[in-house]
Parts: structure tokens; sequence; C-alpha cells
């Protein structure tokens, strides 16, 4: 490798520190008996134990791997064929839908969402607020804007009129066009924008506290609680989510990879 | 091409989402803002915005936080991206890909990490006691707005590394080698050729930022409960049990929407003017 010089070194050294140390400080507390002072004693599995057998808890996990799932197949239900409704669009019909997508959701701020869900749906006939259904929707919505994003990338890089001509030509019929040609080149970005989308969805905290109610306890959601009642559950919580983070970017990296290879 | 039926077919779903879940509730919210307890006209949820110093100071430190935080973020985000493409492909992938990490993690776990690390009794201040024998009140204080500001640097920066790293990238080599042989110094080089490619970008990137940090409160409750006066803050408390008011809570919600639109309009016309004037 070539040599870097005494600046950037230091530089690059304290930027990954910056990023890894927060990120393993969850990790080593969960994995430790004791950590009072500077360095943790002792190795132990007790607080996932504890975290796996409070019923809150581990209730909230199912909760929020459920809730996940869900905003992930909402998401594919409505950006999929939006992404590609949008890669047809041309000028300033397609300028206009994208600056909205982009632009709505940085105006309107998960507190807001919140709010406005609040009130809109906390008196019958519509009164989803308190219910699982209300915090998938809630995910739903700001997981839209990366899976739109990350579906119309794909399918812009596709020439979808080209492809499907050339394999209609050689008697490909809709089924195997859609088979072999369409859901490949898209496959990977799709996958991409859905593992974003989970991720965000198990993390999410803001709006979550706002619309859920007892019934619908995500994990962050007892994350809050055991940060004030118990630092070890909360290790636990904390480190778990980390894990999903880690293990949803490194498959979104790997995706990416596999995508470049492809095209290059 | 124009649009055919069964292609506009495949927008439904998304607008119907969007009018359902996300204009329709805020529609519901702007008139409710205008309307109260009992459902009568009033201008009152605004007014006392106006009257409450409470509320006033709220705002004041939301406009502060977000300042100094989209500040942290883009200078920071602006070394990262400036460092990245300077470095072996490598490391350089390496390091955009780990800065891409924060922006899927919980507010809450970054909050747990810097209660750890910086916490009363937290590891970096115990080593910095330790390392030059300071005694046990002098510490860095998380919970403070120092504190709160440095734990969403870790998202802010992350943020602005993406945009800015692209940017750099994107700066012509040979456009900056051109300046410099035609006998530019450096500062004439950053003024002329590199700012001005860059402002645009840089201006985008702090839009977001400003826009996100306004709105930001997750992390803050985990770290300092309602301690700290954030619009934001001031909005959650006014949807949940205690203070509940949601009137209140509408009427300060459409003042943060107008709130961040308006950086958002001010900011675009600053970089509008900025690539006018970089003439390129």
């Amino acid at each position: 490798m070539r040599r870097l010089g005494p600046f950037r070194t230091i530089a690059l050294v304290l930027l990954v520190a910056f990023i890894v140390v927060p990120i393993s400080m969850p990790v080593i507390f969960s994995f430790s008996v004791y950590w009072q002072d500077i360095l943790p004693e002792g190795f132990t599995l007790r607080w996932y134990a504890k975290f796996l057998a409070k019923p809150a808890t581990s209730r909230s996990l199912g909760v929020s791997l459920m809730v996940a799932t869900s905003a992930v197949l909402l998401n594919l239900l409505i950006a999929v064929p939006a992404g590609y409704a949008i890669s047809r669009m041309k000028g300033r019909a397609r300028a206009l839908t994208t600056a909205v997508a982009r632009v709505l959701p940085l105006v309107l701020p998960p507190v807001i969402v919140g709010t406005a869900l609040l009130l809109a749906f906390s008196k019958p006939p519509l009164a989803f607020s308190g219910t699982i259904g209300m915090v998938i929707v809630a995910h739903t919505l700001l997981g839209f804007p990366f899976m739109i994003r990350n579906t119309l990338a794909s399918f812009d890089t596709l020439d979808i009129d080209t492809l499907s001509e050339a394999a209609a030509s050689l008697g490909a019929n809709l089924w195997q066009r859609l088979r072999w040609v369409i859901v490949p080149n898209v496959l990977p970005g799709v996958l991409s924008g859905a593992l974003l989308v989970f991720a965000i969805s198990i993390g999410e905290f803001e709006v979550t506290s706002m619309v859920a109610g007892f019934e619908a306890q995500t994990l962050p959601l007892q994350l809050f609680q055991q940060i004030r009642n118990d630092m070890r559950i909360a290790s636990a919580i904390s480190a778990f989510l980390v894990y999903v983070s880690l293990i949803c970017f490194l498959g979104m990296t790997w995706l990416g990879g596999h995508l470049r290879e492809r095209r290059g | 091409m124009r649009l055919r039926w069964s292609e506009a077919i495949l927008l439904l779903p998304l607008a119907l989402f969007v009018l359902l879940f996300e204009l329709y509730p805020i529609l519901v919210m702007a008139v409710r803002s205008f309307l109260d307890a009992r459902g009568v006209p009033t201008l009152d949820n605004y007014l006392e915005i106006l009257r409450n110093p409470v509320y006033l100071t709220a705002i004041r430190n939301s406009l502060l936080f977000a300042t100094a935080g989209a500040l942290v973020g883009a200078v920071g985000g602006t070394f990262v991206g400036y460092l990245a493409p300077r470095l072996p492909p490598r490391l350089h992938r390496f390091l955009l890909s780990l800065y891409s990490l924060p922006l899927t993690l919980s507010g809450l776990v970054v909050a747990f990490a810097f209660i750890v690390l910086l916490g009363r009794n937290g590891v970096l201040n115990l080593m910095v006691q330790r390392l030059f024998g300071l005694p046990r009140d002098v510490y860095f204080d998380v919970y403070s707005w120092y504190g709160i500001v440095l734990v969403y640097a870790f998202f802010q920066i992350p943020l602005m590394t993406l945009t800015m790293a692209a940017m750099f990238e994107n700066l012509d080599r040979s456009l900056v080698e051109a300046a410099r042989n035609l006998g530019a110094r450096p500062w004439q080089v950053w003024r002329h050729v590199i700012v001005p490619v860059l402002a645009p970008g840089f201006l985008a990137g702090l839009s977001i930022q400003f826009a996100g940090l306004l709105g930001a409160f997750g992390t803050v409750l985990a770290l300092v409960g309602g301690a700290k006066n954030l619009l934001a803050i001031q909005i959650y408390y006014h949807t949940s049990e205690s203070t509940y008011d949601l009137p209140q809570a509408a009427a300060l919600s459409v003042v943060l929407i107008a709130i961040i639109a308006s950086v958002l309009v001010l900011l675009n016309l600053v970089e509008r003017r900025v690539r006018a004037s970089g003439g390129g």
C-alpha cells in the first residue's frame, strides 16, 4: 500500500475512530459483567438473556420485527410500481414528482408526521392511532423517500423498451421477459432499498413514540425506558440494534458491489 | 414519451398513500391549529406562541442548535469528503462505507453510546482525567448544549460526507491544474475554481442538515429528557400525556414547517446566486 504521510494517517485514524468507537460501546457494554472504570470487566451473556426473558422487552422484539417487515412489504407494494412509472416519465412531470418525493420528507420531519397522524387518526371513524397499524403506516412513510430513490435508480439504468423488444424478438413472452430480463436487473437495487427501510424501521423512535399505544411498544421505545431503568438491558437492546444495522449495511454493500460488477 | 394509462395506474398506490397518510393529516393539523378545544375558530394557539416566553425561547434555541449542528456537520463532512478521494481506492471506499453506517443507526443507540463514553463517569472522561490528573468535577458534559451538538455530529458529519465526497470526486482535477499552470495562487484556485464548483452541493447539504436538525428530538430526549427547550421537544410534550394539548401542538408544528420552509427557500436562493456568479 502507498505511504499516506503523517497528516493523512492521523486524520484517517481519528475519522475511523469517530464512527467505530461509539458503535462499539453498546456491544462491549452488553458482553461485560461490570463496567464502572475505564476498562470493562468479565464476559457474560446474562444481559441478552435478561432482554429475552423480560416479557416487555421480548414482546417488543416481536413487535419490531413485525412492524419492520410490514413496512418493507408495504413499501415494495407502493414504491416498485411507482419507481417503474416515474422512470418512464419525462420532462416536467418527472421533475415535479421527484422534487415532491425529495422535498416533502425534508419539510415534514418525524415530529410533524407524528403530530399530524395523531390529529388525523385519533377520533372515530378513523381512530387508528395507538395501534400497530398506525406504527406500520408511519414507518412506511419514513421509508418512502429511500425506497423510491433506490427503485427509481434501478429502473433508470435499465432500458426496458430495448431489452424487452430484444427478448420479445427472441420469442420470450411477457412472463419470461419479467422473469429473465426485468427482475434480475432491478432486484439488487430494490433489495438494497428494502434493507434500508428495514434498518430505519427497526431503529425508529421519534414518530413511534408519538403514535404507538401500549400494544405497539417497539424495541426503541423499550430502550428509551431502559436507559433510565437498567443500563444492562439497555446495552443488550442497543447492541442488538447495532447488529441489525450492520447486517443490513453489509447486505447493501454486497448488493452494491454486485451491481457495480455487472455494470462495469 | 407520454405516460400510458396502464402506467399511470402504477402511481396510484403511492398517490393514495401520500394523500391519505401525509397530505390529509397535515391538512387536518393546519385546520386544528386554528380551532380551540371545542372546535371554535380562534387565533389563540398562535397568539400564545408569541405571548409565552417558553415558546419563543424554544424557537430561538432550535434555530441556534440547528445552526451549530449544521455548521459542525458541514465543516466536518466537507473535510471527510475532501480527504476520502485522496486516499488509496480501498481506504477511500472503506471510509465512505463507514460514514454511511450512521444513517441507519437508531438515535437512541447513539445516545446510549455517548452516555457510556462521555457521561459523568464516561470512559473518555475518566481517561482524560487520569491522563492529566484533573479533578473529578472537570469533565466534558454530554448533557450540555455542546454535548448534544457533538452527539448529533455523529449523524450530521456522515450525512454531509456523502454529499461532499460526490462533489469532490466530480471536481475536475484538470481544471484545477490548468488554473495552477496559468499561474493562479492556491487561494485564487480555491476562490475562483474550487469553491464555485463545490458551493451548490455544499449549500444543498447545509439545507438538508438544517431542516433535519430543526425537527430532531429523539436523541435529545434520550439524553436530557425535557431539560433542553427545543421547538420539536415542545411539540412532542404537547402530544404526550403530561401536557396534552393537540391544538397547541398543531400550531407549533405549523410554525416549525414555516421555519423549515423559509430556511430551505433562503438557502435555495443563495445557491442560485452562487451558481449564477460562479459562471460554471
